[in-house]
């Protein structure tokens, strides 16, 4: 059902600015599978004065409907098997809704706490947004607007390549190289020693780990940018630069909020490479060269030993419902980015 | 002043000023890839103004940037290449041939064979579930539905299961089919998990490749009366064929490398699988494998692992390089 949901309430959105005919949703909904019976029914009389080969065919059209809704089904079966898991700490009195404001995670003590967790998740995932965004939409403007072609094709396939590297590989450059120049930096600027297992280090590998796909995405945008807009702009004299800065990105606005609000939902659910160098201890960070805890790592590191523990598993799986939602969150809203921009820019 | 911003077509602009608009806005659209170098950039005659100044240091900042992005990915080959390399090509124990050819044995001193058969089962297992779902969904609505409410909602929980994170798929695999369904770790349970992750990239790639096919090609053949199911898997498939094997070696690339969704589904092993389901099933896998080796206080460990990184890089790589080499090659086919 929840993925329905968006659909409804875009329907009913564009329905309001085109005129009078503003239906329920109750009401959409039978029609709608009024439709579909009559499709099946008149489907059903077609099968029966079929032969042969006509035969075959209506069967391959039912037969491919149901492959075509594993996608749906899936996404249906994980969100109410995830809400089912975790409904007994949701219900319970020692948890309850509370446990996402609660800091103290101690399961041994019945305090299930996770803000921990989505603090962590969001102060690591924002920082590296922080860092990769401007990395990545300048990669993209060099690309698509001053790059010579031959470096071009060059760069982008390093950029695809960067793309295709597993995370566990990135987690182990992290681990073993990035987080000791990490540390130093750390202890030139604090004078105390460091392991270089922070913040800090995880927001820099999930950078590295998110410039890829903006780059792809974003530079997507600026390619769908009508030549004209540029040849205008320089036209009215504007140098390259401010052509890029102010028509071309603009342009592509909708496609380069797109792509931020993709890699967002990226750097929320990534796991081994930021489990492995951010330290995983049970704190709010203060600075960046103080470790954190992801929501990923804990279901990562617990659910294991959790598994036989009713309530602990229900909160680490209210952590995983919690990441789940997130997650279509930031895809509805990378849809919404672009039917924006299909609307104001008319660019696809 | 006008002349001078666009300094790109300076010369034919000055030469024949009378040249008609759109003359100019194609030498414009054909000159804009060949910027001129950093050199002609800072050469004194051009920087005139404050804005030719200002432009040329946007340039050099993009530049430095796009330097910026890449250089990770050297980085990583560089430490890779002075840590791993060592243990692929050395010759001591558990190095070289035998890293590759041998079971991790006592001491996991040996090879990682294990892994690299557990990882070809698990993908091949994931393949066997996630391709045909994938491949006829994307069938089904390029071919079969018009535009409109299924479409969108098939096409829309492609996307939203590809931005799933995969611990969540993870949780998910352990919760239904390693408790919920009983299948237990192994082999099957990861494959099965791996196969969720699969379907948006193949579905989504697959109907960009039945996009491509042109209608003229399915309108011949409906029209030397083929039904349409004929049509689809005699012309319009085979035309979309190399679309398709990209997006599925595409997806290869992808499960390959996944760790998070194997943590709580296939088990460990130290040797190869030898069923599909129960005990004999528990599998390695290359991911996890480094994963396990890099925790590992044991320092021959870490070596080990760097060099497990190696050679799942190189399959990884070697599998999208292929994957795009074929989708280069169609898109300038069909062009």
């Amino acid at each position: 059902m929840a993925p329905k949901e968006p659909q409804a309430a875009k329907g009913s959105n564009m329905d309001r600015i085109e005129g009078p005919r503003e239906r329920s949703f109750l009401e959409r909904l039978i029609e709608s599978s009024k439709s579909v019976l009559k499709s099946a029914g008149s489907l059903l009389v077609e099968l029966r004065h079929a032969r042969g080969a006509a035969r075959i065919d209506i069967w391959g059209r039912i037969g491919l409907f149901i492959p075509a809704l594993a996608g749906v089904f899936i996404i249906t079966l994980i969100l109410s098997l995830l809400m089912y898991e975790s409904a007994p700490i949701l219900l319970s009195p020692e948890g309850g809704p509370g446990i996402l404001v609660n800091p103290i995670w101690a399961p041994n003590q019945g305090q299930f706490g996770i803000l921990v967790f989505i603090a962590g998740t969001f102060m690591c995932s924002g920082l590296a947004i922080v860092i990769a965004i401007p990395l990545g939409v300048g990669g993209a403007i060099f690309l698509s607007e001053f790059c010579p072609h031959r470096v071009r094709t060059s760069l982008r396939m390093v950029i695809e390549l960067m793309a295709a590297i597993p995370s566990i590989v990135y987690g182990l450059w992290a681990f073993t190289s990035l987080r000791f120049w990490v540390a130093g930096v750390g202890e030139s600027f604090l004078g105390i020693s460091l392991n270089g297992l922070s913040l800090l280090s995880g927001s820099l590998i999930l950078a590295v780990m998110l410039v890829p796909t903006v780059v792809a995405v974003s530079d997507d945008a600026l390619q769908s940018v009508p030549v004209t807009y540029r040849e205008a702009s320089l036209a009215l004299g504007a140098t390259t630069s401010e052509t890029a800065r102010k028509v071309v990105l603009s342009a592509a606005l909708p496609g380069v909020g797109a792509a931020v609000v993709l890699s967002l939902g990226r750097a929320v659910g990534e796991t081994m490479a930021v489990l492995m160098v951010t330290g995983n201890s049970l704190q709010i960070p203060l600075t960046l060269f103080d470790p954190c805890y992801v929501m990923t790592s804990i279901i990562t590191n617990q659910l294991g030993t959790a598994y036989v523990e009713p309530l602990w598993r229900s909160a680490l799986f209210s952590v995983a419902l919690v990441l789940m939602l997130m997650s279509t969150m930031f895809t509805i809203a990378a849809k919404l980015f672009i039917r924006w921009g299909m609307k104001t820019r008319g660019i696809k | 002043m006008r002349v001078r911003a666009m300094r790109k077509q300076a010369k034919p602009l000055s030469e024949t000023p009378e040249t008609p608009p759109d003359g100019a806005g194609r030498a414009l659209h054909t000159g804009s890839p060949s910027t001129p170098g950093k050199g002609t950039v800072f050469s004194k005659k051009r920087v005139r103004s404050a804005r030719m100044m200002k432009d040329s240091l946007f340039k050099v900042l993009l530049a430095v940037i796009s330097v910026v992005i890449v250089l990770p990915f050297f980085l990583i080959l560089l430490q890779l290449a002075s840590a791993g390399l060592g243990e692929v090509l050395g010759s001591g124990l558990g190095q070289g041939i035998q890293f590759i050819d041998t079971n991790p044995g006592p001491g996991l001193r040996g090879g990682i064979l294990n892994s690299i058969v557990g990882s070809i089962a698990l993908s091949a297992l994931a393949g066997a579930v996630g391709i045909p779902v994938s491949v006829l969904g994307a069938v089904y609505i390029n071919e079969y539905t018009r535009p409109g409410r299924v479409k969108n909602a098939i096409e829309f929980g492609a996307d939203v299961l590809a931005g799933i994170p995969s611990i969540v798929f993870g949780a998910f695999g352990l919760a239904l089919l390693v408790g919920g369904l009983g299948f237990g770790f192994g082999l099957f349970s990861g494959g099965v998990t791996l196969a969720f992750m699969m379907i948006p990239t193949i579905l989504r790639t697959t109907e960009e490749a039945l996009r491509a096919v042109p209608v003229s090609l399915r309108e011949a053949s409906l029209a030397l009366g083929a039904t349409k199911w004929t049509t689809t898997w005699k012309v319009t498939i085979r035309a979309a064929f190399p679309g398709i094997v990209t997006g599925v070696l595409l997806a290869f690339g992808r499960v390959i490398g996944e760790t998070a969704p194997l943590l709580f589904t296939s088990g460990n092993s130290l040797g190869e699988p030898t069923s599909l389901f129960g005990p004999g099933s528990w599998v390695a896998a290359l991911p996890y494998t480094i994963y396990l080796y890099i925790s590992d206080p044991r320092d021959y460990l870490k070596a080990k692992a760097q060099g497990t990184a190696v050679i799942l890089l190189i399959i990884v790589l070697t599998v999208d390089v292929i994957a795009n080499y074929i989708s280069r090659k169609v898109t300038r086919r069909l062009v």
